[in-house]
């Protein structure tokens, strides 16, 4: 997989004031992670949204190896995954259950199937809790198992939406690695936090948005090369006003 | 049809787990088709057939004796100790009649030779149907003429015994009605009513899931991987079409073992089982597609309670269910054409009370399944239009 293109990409909801994204462009590199940073209501959950095909109506070209995601994920329909910063899966189904479900609702089947949640399971370390309810699992179980739904078809564009919200240190510490280590296989992710700590650990290029225009892009190391770190530049991009 | 297999497991294993919503599909409606048929086992008994107390109060202890007996039958039973005179007790009897001094005396005399006899008065409790107090007062005319024609023949020289003039042996009638019965018995109206009811009440499960499935973001996540949304509906519409079907099978059971042993009456099953199951699949997919259209419709869990719930009991208020159709105004009788499920209890009632054919099930399962149609339909454009699938902003 190759760089994934956004040109000129613009979205207003129905019956909205102001466009939630304007022409938006960005290139998102395979094999490094792509930090996407904003305050609240800036854009991002919409930006990732259209990616995963949730939203429709947006303009401008979404294009990756010369040729639309659309049209890719038509020809390869488990080419994108998405770990959404909800929860997304059935809190009253067991992991394994959930994993199963997903699974076969990606195409999956028989001995691949039970390869990939195995996989899966193996990578977010969800082996011990297959058998437990979703919904009694602790936050840091839940991340990881919305992790490993993410990585069932092995998808070669993966957004990450806040995948790391209320856990504690030591699982925030291994999905960052773990994240770290999906990019090493060729994998084009794109990644949103409000941790700037978080980016600048994992991240090799950033965008910076706000009222869904793109405020700075590139290489982490070019774009803070003017001040003291990733937070100063957030705040002197943004301001430090109140976002709702 | 493989991701739709496995819709239908998730939505199977999510219901299973679901306690509360199991108890509403199967507890609900079985203690409803119990409770009501037993409540209002009196009322479909027609006018005179309830079972009515009664107490004939008069100087002459002899002749109210007679009067009692010959007042008594067809549900109207007389009390052993009648009340003080002109005091009625509580509510027992419902009904007391009071014999004026001279009033037998009366009896004897020829008509037009006095004005008129003494007048009875008669003592009813408030709360007795009116046709239940129409039916007593057209016994004690019937009885009271008797009387009098008993002593003009007396009189006549003509030896008559007082039975042969009682109203019973006046003449045999013979009441026939369109194949099994006319009206539904109790349980024949409440087992089917109640029946659809629960039916209908898959609304709740359905909702409920897709508003948290929405809300937590396992919609978003299916519409990603590419899952259509009308296979998403569909994947709702196999299990809660077996829950349907499963409920049918219970409730009748219900109406067949659980209502006798309770004292009520034992509901009889219909010969053609094949219609019972085309008219329980009907009804299956119009309440299915109303639980997908407030589905798509409610935005929170509260909405889709309200909606789903409050929907649920006018549809049954007006048709039907609640209140047996034959007992509403001739108004509310129309009014309750437009409700669905007056069209499934009617096609209900053309399988298990008249013996119908396929012919008496057409329209209603005609009208249930346009109805599943157009909701199944309604809830996609409502989708579409909507657009958004999540609240990301």
């Amino acid at each position: 997989m190759g760089t994934l293109n956004l040109e000129a990409l613009s979205f207003r909801y129905p019956g909205g004031g102001d466009a939630a994204l304007e022409d938006v462009t960005l290139a998102i590199p395979a094999g490094r992670v792509f930090g996407l940073l904003g305050p609240n209501g800036a854009g991002k959950t919409t930006l990732i949204s259209i990616l995963a095909g949730q939203l429709r109506g947006a303009t401008g070209r979404i294009s990756a190896d010369g040729e639309t995601l659309e049209a890719l994920r038509r020809r390869r329909p488990h080419t994108l995954g998405l770990v959404p910063q909800e929860y997304a899966f059935y809190p009253m189904l067991t992991c394994a259950e959930n994993l199963r479900f997903f699974g076969a609702m990606q195409g999956l089947a028989g001995t691949r199937l039970k390869e990939r949640i195995a996989a899966a399971a193996a990578f977010a370390r969800i082996e011990n809790v297959l058998s437990r309810r979703a919904g009694r699992l602790s936050g840091g179980l839940k991340r990881r198992l919305n992790l490993a739904i993410g990585l069932l078809g092995e998808p070669e564009i993966l957004l990450l939406d806040e995948p790391t919200v209320g856990v504690d240190p030591q699982s925030r510490a291994f999905l960052l690695e773990s994240i770290r280590s999906l990019a090493a296989a060729d994998r084009t992710i794109l990644y949103t936090s409000h941790y700037m700590e978080e980016v600048e650990a994992i991240c090799d290029h950033v965008a910076i948005i706000d009222h869904g225009r793109v405020l700075v892009s590139g290489e982490l190391s070019e774009v803070t090369r003017d001040d003291s770190g990733l937070q100063e530049l957030f705040m002197r991009l943004t301001h430090r006003s109140l976002r709702d | 049809m493989r991701r739709l297999l496995a819709l239908w497991e998730k939505e199977y294993l999510a219901l299973s787990r679901d306690v509360l919503g199991l108890a509403v599909l199967f507890l609900m409606p079985a203690a409803f088709i119990v409770v009501m048929s037993l409540a209002l086992s009196d009322v479909f008994k027609g006018g005179a057939g309830r079972g009515t107390e009664f107490a004939v109060i008069a100087t002459d202890g002899k002749f109210a004796k007679q009067l009692s007996e010959r007042l008594a039958g067809d549900g109207f039973r007389p009390t052993s100790e009648p009340d003080k005179r002109g005091v009625l007790h509580a509510t027992k009897p419902a009904l007391t009649l009071i014999v004026p001094p001279g009033f037998e005396h009366a009896l004897d005399t020829p008509p037009g030779k006095t004005d008129s006899a003494p007048a009875l008065t008669l003592i009813a409790d408030p709360v007795l149907p009116p046709m239940q107090l129409l039916a007593f007062k057209q016994r004690v005319l019937g009885v009271v003429l008797a009387l009098r024609v008993s002593a003009m023949m007396r009189q006549a020289g003509i030896a008559v015994s007082a039975d042969a003039l009682d109203l019973k042996h006046a003449a045999t009638l013979k009441v026939e009605t369109i194949g099994n019965s006319g009206r539904p018995s109790s349980v024949q109206q409440n087992v089917p009513a109640w029946l659809i009811f629960g039916m209908f009440f898959v609304v709740m499960p359905i909702s409920s899931l897709f508003v948290v499935e929405r809300r937590e973001g396992t919609l978003a996540r299916l519409v990603s991987l590419r899952v259509p949304f009308s296979m998403l509906l569909l994947g709702k519409v196999g299990p809660y079409f077996v829950v349907n079907l499963m409920q049918a099978v219970l409730m009748l059971l219900a109406g067949r073992t659980l209502v006798p042993w309770f004292g009520g009456e034992t509901l009889v099953f219909p010969a053609r089982w094949d219609l019972l199951a085309a008219v329980t699949a009907c009804t299956s997919f119009a309440a299915i597609g109303w639980g997908l259209l407030v589905a798509v419709c409610s935005r929170t869990l509260e909405q889709a309670t309200v909606i789903g719930g409050v929907g649920n009991i006018l549809a049954a208020a007006v048709g039907g269910i609640m209140v047996p159709r034959f007992v509403m105004p001739e108004a509310m009788q129309k009014l309750s054409e437009v409700s669905p499920m007056a069209w499934a209890l009617d096609a209900f009632h053309a399988v298990i009370l008249r013996g119908g054919g396929a012919a008496d099930i057409a329209a209603p399962c005609a009208k249930l399944l346009a109805l599943a149609a157009a909701l199944f339909a309604a809830a996609l454009w409502v989708h579409y239009r909507r657009r958004v699938l999540t609240s990301a902003q």
